[in-house]
């Protein structure tokens, strides 16, 4: 079956935590742009999300780094941040779609490590509380290392993303996918506040495009040049990967200073074209 | 590779409340658990926030551990920055 639904959010902290620090009309774009991706999830028929998300030492640390880690768990609870203004809540796994999902990519060359607990921080629970507020479909989380020395090149984040989009178009389930992080900030580090809007909509632009050839030649260089935080978008490398081609559109983009973070929404409404 | 360590200890105060406690309570003897240089025990207990970052503490570690220390951000910036 098809991709049923498929988008990419940025996921900085601010968005919920300290929502009304930015420009009123910023807030509401990105608010409303959220709206319209959480509608277009609603009416896909979802099965199960897959969320291709980003760790930040919640956690894993330098005693075992993978490249990317697929969640088994049968339940998650998040966010571990108290002051995120999102309830503490249970998100359900989907144990049995994971392990699908592991057994095809070590068939075909790729081994991302597993867990069977994670906890989700506001990487992933940002998106979540806008696009499933219910939390009433399972998900399968997969972490990338977005933080520590070597990261994933673009193009094995293509190859991932090329297992999963094959997964999910052999599955009985309907698969839903949704990328998250970026754009560029240099969260913790000499950077922070700096937002490139040049690179964030170059980028974007590729994503909309479908330019797999593009978006795999990004390197540690380039992404490290909009901030530490810009390697997130390794995860809309490897969306761009399942889809394969399909374009998408940009719903919303917006440099919101005191968030300190370029804050895109794209939609990939033809996700699901055979 | 001893920033390991270092990194180890602020990451252990940052996600774990008991070693959060011990940390606060008595610096010194929570910091003799961990194998650090002279160097980065020096830095860590007179938070000499600018010499734990130029050592590689990574960002996302050393800014939560700043803020459990209650250090606002511009003042944060300022001492990664050397300002």
């Amino acid at each position: 079956m098809p991709i049923t639904f498929a988008c990419a959010t940025s996921h900085a902290p601010g968005i919920t935590a300290w929502a009304d620090a930015a420009p009123a009309e910023q807030k509401d774009r990105i608010y409303g742009a959220f709206g319209r991706l959480r509608d277009q999830l609603d009416a896909s028929g979802t099965d199960t999300l897959i969320v291709l998300t980003s760790e930040h030492w919640a956690n894993f640390f330098l005693d075992h780094i993978g490249a990317f880690c697929v969640g088994r768990a049968e339940k998650y609870c998040g966010p571990i941040e108290p002051w995120l203004q999102i309830d503490k809540t249970e998100v359900q796994g989907d144990t049995d779609f994971a392990t699908e999902l592991l057994e095809a990519c070590y068939d075909g060359g790729i081994e991302p490590s597993f867990a069977y607990e994670l906890e989700f921080d506001h990487g992933t629970m940002v998106p979540l509380h806008f696009l499933m507020p219910k939390m009433d479909r399972p998900i399968v989380p997969i972490f990338f290392n977005t933080l520590a020395v070597p990261q994933p090149s673009a193009r094995r984040c293509l190859e991932l993303g090329g297992v999963i989009g094959q997964v999910a178009a052999r599955s009985k389930r309907r698969i839903g996918i949704v990328a998250t992080g970026g754009l560029s900030h240099d969260p913790g580090e000499k950077n922070h506040g700096v937002i490139d809007s040049n690179f964030d909509r170059q980028f974007m632009s590729a994503m909309a495009a479908g330019n797999a050839e593009r978006l795999g030649k990004y390197t540690r260089s380039e992404l490290a040049g909009a901030g530490a935080g810009a390697f997130e978008l390794l995860s809309w490398v490897a969306l761009a990967g399942a889809l394969n081609g399909k374009k998408g559109e940009v719903v919303a983009y917006e440099a919101v200073k005191p968030w300190a973070t370029g804050v895109g929404l794209m939609a990939f409404p033809h996700a699901a074209a055979a | 590779m001893t920033v390991y360590a270092l990194q180890k200890l602020i990451r252990d105060v940052n996600r774990k409340p008991a070693a959060r406690e011990a940390y606060f309570e008595a610096p010194a003897k929570f910091a003799a658990g961990y194998n650090l240089t002279e160097h980065e025990r020096e830095a860590l207990l007179k938070f000499d926030i600018e010499g734990l970052y130029a050592m590689g503490v990574h960002g996302l570690l050393l800014r939560p551990f700043t803020i459990l220390h209650k250090m606002a951000e511009p003042d944060y910036l300022k001492a990664i920055r050397g300002e």
